[in-house]
């Protein structure tokens, strides 16, 4: 593809090949080299800003030369004056700050979740206080954020603007809160694995102190290790951190070295009725523990519905309410009208009567 | 042509409403909001392939009519999506006057006018926004695409271009010209999206060869200039696999006049030809019911309701060309496939109550959690199932009730019989005065296709015959006179058209097609199993595309725009069949035709078709267009 200088209008339509044309308007326009093919990928679209902007240069001199002016400054001075403190940018606003939580986030996405060994003394490598650190600060900025989201919501009701702006500012805080739950995402993923990995942790360095009984014991590695679910490498890793910590306990011991064999005898005995005794607790806290995350899992599933539900629930609230003091009102009204209808009554029997004792009493006095 | 045109055509909207730059795969990237501004012609284009929730994911806040009232909101970005007609450009000129947005992206449908660029440019002078004008596109967009492999030109004005237009005899010469430049530019813009330069076969004589012609001039200017052509570069690199290219037939709506008056069997073309579907949406009326409403309350208002049928709905991608008694089978199929499920979720309820009493409650608890996760995961895709089993249900009931009330399968039977010149069980005069068996228009159809497909012309008695019939059942015998002149017309151009051996095997009279809890009960309408056959349109693509030597399709011109010279002869240079093919109908397509190439595409191995046509009608706007002709 060769690089286009500027506009060469040479589109069919047009028909202008004039290389005459080409060179005053690239010197007018200056030193515009874009090809117009201005896509790579399967679409076709053309852009003709350049010529756009061609045509604007050609309109600006014919009108020069027929001599209409456009007073241009005073309307420049007007645009700069626009609201600095209106809706779109406190919303880039808001953007930002979650863009900056989301770099920071996968910044120190490697630090945080160090799948390398558990001794390495890399610098890079996290202290839990960190995590924590990091944790709390995540947790902060986010809730100022969606906070920051809802009073942009509130403003934006209570002004009174047209529907369509009214619309349009619903729909950017929509797109926000996405944005900022897609960060959220990111966020709890990082921290699930961190929890994950710190229940593994755990759960390893528990069984540690029994491999060195293994150790001088190897009938019963095979059944705890079979028993085992990580790999040995893990533990071995383990059994090294803790190996000097239990190095000088095991200096202790060797003191008391010469037992009899029949103390060794029992001690072994416990110490297989405690190793089973553990491992069967360690199952079940371990399944227990599946569970219980799969649950939390659940719960926030349910969570989440229910607060849908939420405001629904309020509107049926508030519904039901009015229509109860409807019925009351009604009620009430239905009570009068009976009144009435009992008191109109006795009022037509009374007409009724003093007619009939007046009709009498006329023809008494007639006759 | 390794992505079908639709998601071409996506991928282009969607790179015209990322600003024009290719959009990002990340998923967290900050959001851009946008204001999107469309014409008719753009709604029309946008809404079969891009839902109001992929709009708002791409950061399109809001999304309004170009002559529409519109506020100023001055601080976003519009995306502006319209064609460059008069009425637009000017309406563009007033919201550069009054300031509306903060910047304009242009994007014009097909490509615009060099004078109607300065005006755009003197408003923006005016109203000193020229650097607001941040982009101004030709985006070559100017056709709708229904389905991956059919498109149509036009949704809006389709009059203009209609076979009426086409085929009227008070036509000027400029009317056509400009009808004829219609189709044209949306054609180029099809290729252009498309990326490929096809090889072009037209019948001559008629509307198709004028098309062929300036689309064939087009091209070839296009290509010429190497500087500005819109074929070569990366495009070419990226999209060809193949090193064919593909086969364009025109073809005109003359040289087959039955398909559009036939009674359909399958279930897309069911739909639109007894349903209101334009667009993939078919808007239906949900009936009150049958009671009368009590005395004193108001009658119950009949709702419309609006269904969209597009391509995430597998069920619909599935059975749109299967026969209707198939697809009324498979959704029942798939309604109790949901109830199963359904109750499977509904049993977990009890399960949970009982893990309480169990010892064994870790083991339980296991199963149990594992179970409500799947089930309480799986809840969304339910909902979603349910909504579309119910939609089918919805528009297969409606039908159905149409098929009874006018015994169209009955009347598809008899024209599969008339169109393969098998013998005839009823003579056509009975089913015209059965005064239960369709509406006037059904029997204007049956007798056109009679009319049509009958080697001999009737004779006169015979015809008075039938014309005083369908005079009683209340037809009006304009149509008529137009097949007429048609038919004269052609007889003297060629061999009427032969429409193939079909076959009608009826299944038999089921008169309880379902079991018990069906809501479809197929009472009396027959079963029919179509075979397959090829209408016209379907055997002349078969003919050029393998080479075939056949009378019908041997005068065909052919074009190619890569050559240097165009040449009068109809000699292809190209010896070998083709593997992809487009198929145009200049004057009007349908569904029929369309279900008939995709069966025909899938019957042979490796084949690809596309179909398109000018405007998509059915059989009644169709007889519509042919009273108007016939009244002249």
């Amino acid at each position: 593809m060769e690089a286009n200088s500027g506009l060469v209008p040479g589109r069919t339509l047009m028909g202008w090949k004039n290389p005459l044309r080409r060179r005053t308007m690239t010197s007018s326009i200056g030193d515009v080299s874009v090809c117009l093919q201005g896509c790579s990928s399967a679409n076709m679209a053309v852009d003709i800003t350049l010529l756009f902007k061609a045509s604007v240069k050609t309109v600006k001199t014919r009108n020069k030369a027929i001599g209409i002016g456009f007073d241009s400054t005073k309307d420049e001075i007007f645009k700069r004056s626009r609201p600095k403190s209106g809706f779109s940018p406190r919303a880039k606003e808001v953007i930002s700050n979650i863009t900056k939580l989301k770099d920071f986030l996968l910044q120190h996405r490697k630090d945080y979740v160090s799948a390398g060994s558990l001794i390495s003394s890399d610098l890079t490598r996290m202290t839990d206080n960190e995590r924590d650190q990091i944790d709390q600060d995540a947790q902060i900025f986010m809730r100022t954020c969606s906070e920051a989201i809802k009073q942009l919501r509130n403003e934006a009701e209570k002004k009174i603007t047209s529907t369509q702006i009214k619309e349009h500012r619903g729909a950017v805080l929509d797109l926000i809160e996405k944005y900022l739950r897609g960060v959220c995402k990111l966020y709890s993923e990082q921290r699930a694995i961190r929890v994950k990995r710190m229940v593994d942790k755990k759960r390893l360095s528990r069984l540690a102190p029994e491999h060195h009984s293994r150790v001088e014991k190897p009938r019963e590695v095979e059944p705890v290790e079979g028993k085992t679910v990580k790999e040995e490498g893990s533990e071995k890793s383990v059994s090294e951190v803790l190996d000097n910590t239990v190095e000088h306990l095991w200096e202790e011991v060797r003191v008391e070295d010469e037992l009899s064999p029949e103390e060794i005898q029992m001690f072994e005995q416990e110490n297989q009725r405690l190793v089973s005794e553990m491992n069967n607790l360690v199952d079940e806290v371990r399944q227990i523990e599946g569970k219980v995350v799969e649950i939390s899992r659940l719960q926030e599933i349910f969570a989440e519905k229910v607060l849908q539900q939420e405001s629904e629930i309020d509107n049926i609230h508030q519904l039901v309410v009015g229509a109860t003091e409807n019925v009351k009102e009604g009620n009430e009204d239905i009570r009068e009208a009976i009144k009435n209808n009992a008191g109109f009554r006795v009022w037509i029997l009374f007409f009724l009567v003093m007619c009939s004792f007046s009709l009498l009493f006329l023809d008494w006095y007639d006759s | 042509m390794a992505a079908s045109v639709r998601e071409k055509q996506t991928v282009a909207l969607k790179r015209m409403l990322n600003f024009n730059a290719p959009p990002l795969k990340n998923t967290t990237a900050e959001p851009v909001w946008k204001v999107l501004i469309y014409d008719r012609f753009g709604q029309d284009i946008i809404s079969p392939l891009l839902s109001v929730k992929e709009l708002r994911d791409m950061g399109i806040t809001l999304h309004l009519l170009l002559h529409s009232d519109r506020d100023p909101i001055p601080d976003v970005p519009a995306v502006y999506f319209v064609m460059p007609t008069e009425e637009n450009i000017d309406r563009i000129c007033q919201d550069l006057r009054n300031q509306l947005y903060e910047s304009y992206y242009l994007n014009f449908i097909s490509a615009i006018s060099r004078s109607k660029l300065e005006d755009i440019a003197s408003a923006a002078l005016a109203a000193n926004a020229v650097t607001q004008v941040t982009k101004v596109f030709d985006q070559y967009l100017n056709f709708i695409t229904l389905e991956d492999d059919m498109f149509i030109l036009c949704h809006q004005n389709k009059e203009l271009i209609s076979y009426h237009a086409i085929n009227r005899a008070d036509i000027q010469d400029t009317d056509m010209e400009s009808i004829m430049d219609t189709i044209v530019d949306s054609l180029f813009c099809f290729f252009v999206t498309l990326g490929a330069v096809p090889i072009i076969r037209c019948p001559r004589g008629n509307a198709a060869e004028m098309v062929a012609e300036k689309l064939d001039k087009k091209l070839r200017e296009n290509l010429r200039d190497a500087r500005n052509s819109l074929f070569t570069g990366d495009n070419m690199a990226a999209g060809q696999f193949s090193f064919q290219r593909p086969l364009f037939v025109l073809a005109d709506r003359n040289v087959d006049m039955a398909t559009p008056l036939h009674h359909t069997w399958t279930y897309q073309a069911l739909i639109h030809d007894v349903l209101d579907f334009h667009l993939n949406r078919v808007m239906m009326e949900e009936g009150a019911g049958a009671e009368p409403s009590p005395a004193g309350a108001r009658p119950k208002k009949k709702s419309r309701r609006t269904y969209d049928l597009t391509a995430a709905d597998r069920f619909w991608q599935k059975h749109k060309g299967s026969p209707f008694p198939e697809v009324a089978e498979s959704v029942q199929e798939q309604l109790d496939r949901y109830r199963a499920q359904e109750d499977e979720v509904k049993r977990l309820k009890s399960i949970m109550g009982l893990e309480g009493e169990d010892e064994g409650a870790i083991s339980m608890l296991s199963d149990n959690t594992a179970k409500l996760t799947s089930a309480v995961s799986s809840l969304p895709e339910l909902l979603e199932k349910k909504r579309l089993i119910d939609l089918h249900t919805n528009v297969a009931t409606a039908i159905l009730d149409h098929i009874k009330s006018r015994k169209l399968d009955v009347y598809f039977e008899y024209e599969e019989k008339l169109m393969s010149k098998s013998t005839l069980d009823k003579s056509l005069l009975d089913i015209i005065s059965d005064p239960d068996a369709g509406t006037p228009e059904d029997k204007m159809r049956l007798f056109l296709i009679y009319y049509i497909t009958a080697q001999l012309v009737p004779s006169e008695s015979d015809l008075e015959q039938y014309k005083t019939a369908l005079l009683d059942t209340g037809c009006d015998l304009s149509p008529l006179n137009y097949i007429k002149q048609w038919k004269a017309f052609t007889k003297m151009a060629a061999t009427p058209a032969n429409y193939g051996n079909s076959g009608v095997k009826p299944m038999g009279l089921f008169s309880r097609v379902m079991n018990t809890g069906s809501q479809f009960v197929m009472e009396g309408v027959k079963n029919l199993v179509l075979k397959q056959h090829n209408i016209p349109v379907t055997r002349i693509l078969d003919n050029l595309m393998e080479m075939k030597s056949h009378p019908e399709t041997d005068d065909y011109r052919y074009f190619d725009p890569k050559m240097l010279r165009g040449s009068e002869s109809s000699i292809p240079r190209n010896k070998n069949p083709f593997q992809e093919a487009v198929v145009f109908v200049v004057g009007g397509g349908n569904y029929i035709e369309y279900q008939n190439l995709v069966d025909y595409a899938k019957s042979k191995q490796g084949k690809k078709v596309i179909y398109g046509c000018s405007e998509l009608f059915n059989a009644a706007q169709f007889i519509k267009q042919l009273s108007q002709l016939g009244q002249k």
